[in-house]
């Protein structure tokens, strides 16, 4: 091993040791990401669903103004959780005019009120409610599903009487088969399609943001603490320094991504026991290929960040230059989601950002295209290049030996 | 007659406009405790760590006695800075074998080494302590242990007692002491000419980024006519310290404008400027 690279790794290990030290990043950059996805599929899914259920097991109040409601419409709006009260109609104009109902319906006397009036062929009718109160939009989807079902069968006995089958009169177009079945994708390819227009997002601004906090804490840091100046003074060059941060960063950042997929596939598999999502058909090359786009990005991203901490004087500095920065990956990162990838032209593959969260979108969608590969290859190279070159150049400033303490 | 080990030959520093040091020449040589004396922003920091290879000269060189650059050969230097730079979360022992790690140093070398200062310091029982809990005093000793750790043929001290307190300033003072005696090298930064002339074979005071004047105490009395070092010193820096020129780029103009917009008045009175 030579000195060089020992002297790196060196470095790098102690960073990672007072890194590991600390809870409150470990819990931060590693466990989070790791929950993040679990927590999001999972746990949430069944909050929602056991917000339902709660939401289902309620009785609404539903006041129906009407002069000559049907009987039959009463039977079934009060089999469907609804408590109704009658009350004849006196309003002559509008039916969707609140006037002189808005106080009841704000209070929550009642959920939602329903008016009815027939002109012998026709019913109008309108349902007042409250949008932003739960209950009262849980009455008007409860009374409008009773009453778009009353509606069908009225249609299907008004066109029995009429001597015609509802069938053949409502449905002269009929999809042969099931639907599923006419689609040629697979449902692997689907899962990869749908999961390329989140993951490449989530992992870039992951990437990103994961390596803040690291790359502040070894660099504007230890400028801030003074541990820099003891360190300048050694046998190290500035770039072996430079090279063993951004190795313990990487490092770092790498884990939490890790950490990420690997709970985004658990909830994957979690889900995959659902019709909801499956888990995407990727071939080893697209495996590989995805490694690399990240690896190319990391490289980057760290140096990049590395690069302007540096630059600041304390820890509350970087932290106003890096938060801000994170834009600099998120607009494009919204940006390539919106990108028709059929037909695309392959400058895209070149911009920096862009080009690797294209490769991604490609690459879970197992797509190939070797003029893309080649030139999001190159170009992330050199942007990487660049970016470490920008951070070498940050690491041999004499002012970094300077401390605000 | 003593061997040199380091020479600085007529060495200018400049920040932007700002010039820290103007034309300094000296030499250190070997088993020497030298005491570097000034007042704040004398320079003494900047002469330090240009001597530790942190900084590059503006011109002039810093070389050993092999004629190798200071840069090339900073395994051959201990260094303290004012601030001791030691981890929070590692122990003071792995704060010390970082350094000797990064030295190139077997860890059994170190250990050895550190232990052996460790009893003379009184630090032997903290080594495996985080050094977060640490005082003042067990910070800048630890800093000394790890500046010692590697062997050294010099040891650069930037104010190493400030801010101890009586027992742990003199504690340092002993083992510096120590060092001088057994043939060790030592170059000492403070601006306390009591502890120079307790500790220090050799002073050198710097004003306004000048040596003005090198020798030892009774020779620096000798070269004044005064009576004491006190007024030696006085009577070598009554000059003004020199303003400070500012190289002011568009933005710092703007940061400035926008400081100054909330910077209260002074009461009573126009702002002080």
């Amino acid at each position: 091993m030579s000195n060089s690279f020992r002297r790196i790794t060196t470095i790098s290990k102690k960073e990672l040791v007072e890194f590991a030290r600390d809870w409150r990043t470990i819990f931060a950059l590693l466990i989070i990401p790791l929950l993040m996805f679990p927590l999001l599929f999972i746990i949430f899914p069944l909050l929602l669903a056991s917000e339902a259920a709660e939401l289902d097991a309620i009785q609404v109040q539903v006041v129906v103004q009407s002069n000559d409601f049907p009987s039959n419409l009463s039977e079934e709006l009060n089999g469907s959780g609804i408590n109704l009260v009658y009350e004849p109609l006196s309003f002559e104009g509008n039916l969707s005019s609140p006037i002189g109902e808005e106080e009841r319906l704000r209070n929550g006397n009642v959920d939602a009120i329903l008016r009815m009036r027939s002109n012998g062929t026709v019913w109008d009718y309108a349902l007042l409610h409250m949008s932003t109160s739960e209950r009262s939009q849980e009455a008007r989807t409860r009374t409008l599903t009773v009453l778009f079902e009353w509606e069908e069968n009225e249609t299907e006995r008004r066109l029995v009487v009429a001597g015609l089958d509802p069938d053949d009169t409502l449905h002269p177009l009929n999809w042969d088969g099931p639907i599923s079945n006419s689609d040629v994708a697979t449902s692997g390819e689907q899962a990869g399609m749908m999961l390329s227009l989140f993951i490449p997002l989530v992992l870039s601004v992951w990437t990103f943001s994961s390596a803040i906090q690291p790359s502040i804490d070894m660099t504007a840091g230890e400028r801030e603490r003074g541990t820099l100046e003891a360190l300048l003074g050694l046998p190290c060059s500035r770039n072996e320094l430079l090279f063993g941060k951004w190795l313990a960063v990487a490092t770092i950042t790498g884990i939490g991504v890790m950490l990420q997929l690997i709970g985004l596939l658990f909830a994957i598999g979690y889900l995959a026991t659902s019709d909801f999502l499956t888990i995407p058909t990727l071939s080893v090359p697209s495996i590989v290929f995805i490694g690399i786009a990240i690896l190319l990005f990391a490289i980057m991203v760290v140096a990049f960040e590395l690069a302007l901490a540096m630059r600041a004087h304390s820890v509350k500095e970087a932290g106003s230059i890096l938060g801000p920065a994170l834009l600099l990956i998120l607009f494009p990162a919204l940006f390539t989601q919106v990108i028709n990838l059929d037909g695309i032209e392959t400058f895209w593959f070149s911009i920096p950002v862009v080009n690797v969260l294209l490769a991604l979108r490609e690459l879970l969608m197992d797509r190939f295209v070797v003029e893309h590969i080649l030139t999001w290859i190159v170009s992330s190279g050199f942007y990487a290049i660049v970016a470490a070159l920008y951070a070498a150049r940050q690491f041999k400033r004499e002012d970094i030996v300077t401390s605000l303490s | 007659m003593q061997a040199e080990l380091l020479r600085v030959e007529h060495v200018t520093k400049s920040f932007g406009h700002i010039e820290a040091l103007n034309n300094v020449s000296l030499s250190i040589k070997e088993g020497e405790i030298v005491g570097l004396v000034g007042s704040n922003g004398a320079g003494k920091t900047t002469l330090l760590r240009l001597l530790a290879g942190v900084y590059k000269p503006s011109t002039g060189a810093v070389v050993l006695s092999d004629g190798s650059k200071v840069e090339d050969a900073r395994h051959r230097l201990g260094v303290v800075p004012e601030s001791t730079g030691l981890y929070s979360r590692l122990t003071a022992w792995e704060n010390i074998r970082y350094h000797s790690r990064l030295y190139g140093i077997p860890d059994k070398e170190a250990w050895a080494r550190t232990r052996f200062f460790a009893q003379r310091l009184d630090m032997e029982e903290s080594l495996g302590r985080h050094t977060k809990g640490f005082s003042r005093g067990m910070r800048q000793k630890t800093a000394l242990l790890r500046a010692l750790a590697h062997a050294p043929d010099i040891l650069l001290l930037d104010e190493p007692t400030a801010g101890l307190d009586v027992t742990s300033a003199r504690t340092v003072r002993s083992l510096v002491h120590q060092l001088g005696q057994t043939g060790g090298t030592v170059v000492y930064s403070t601006h306390q000419l009591a502890e120079a002339e307790a500790v220090c074979s050799r002073i050198i005071i710097i004003h306004n980024g000048e040596v003005r004047a090198d020798g030892t105490p009774e020779g620096l009395l000798e070269q004044t006519s005064t009576a004491n070092l006190e007024e030696a010193y006085v009577s070598l820096t009554t000059d003004k310290a020199r303003t400070r020129m500012t190289s002011e780029k568009p933005l710092s103009k703007i940061a400035g404008w926008w400081q100054k917009l909330f910077t209260p008045k002074m009461p009573g009175g126009d702002e002080s400027e």
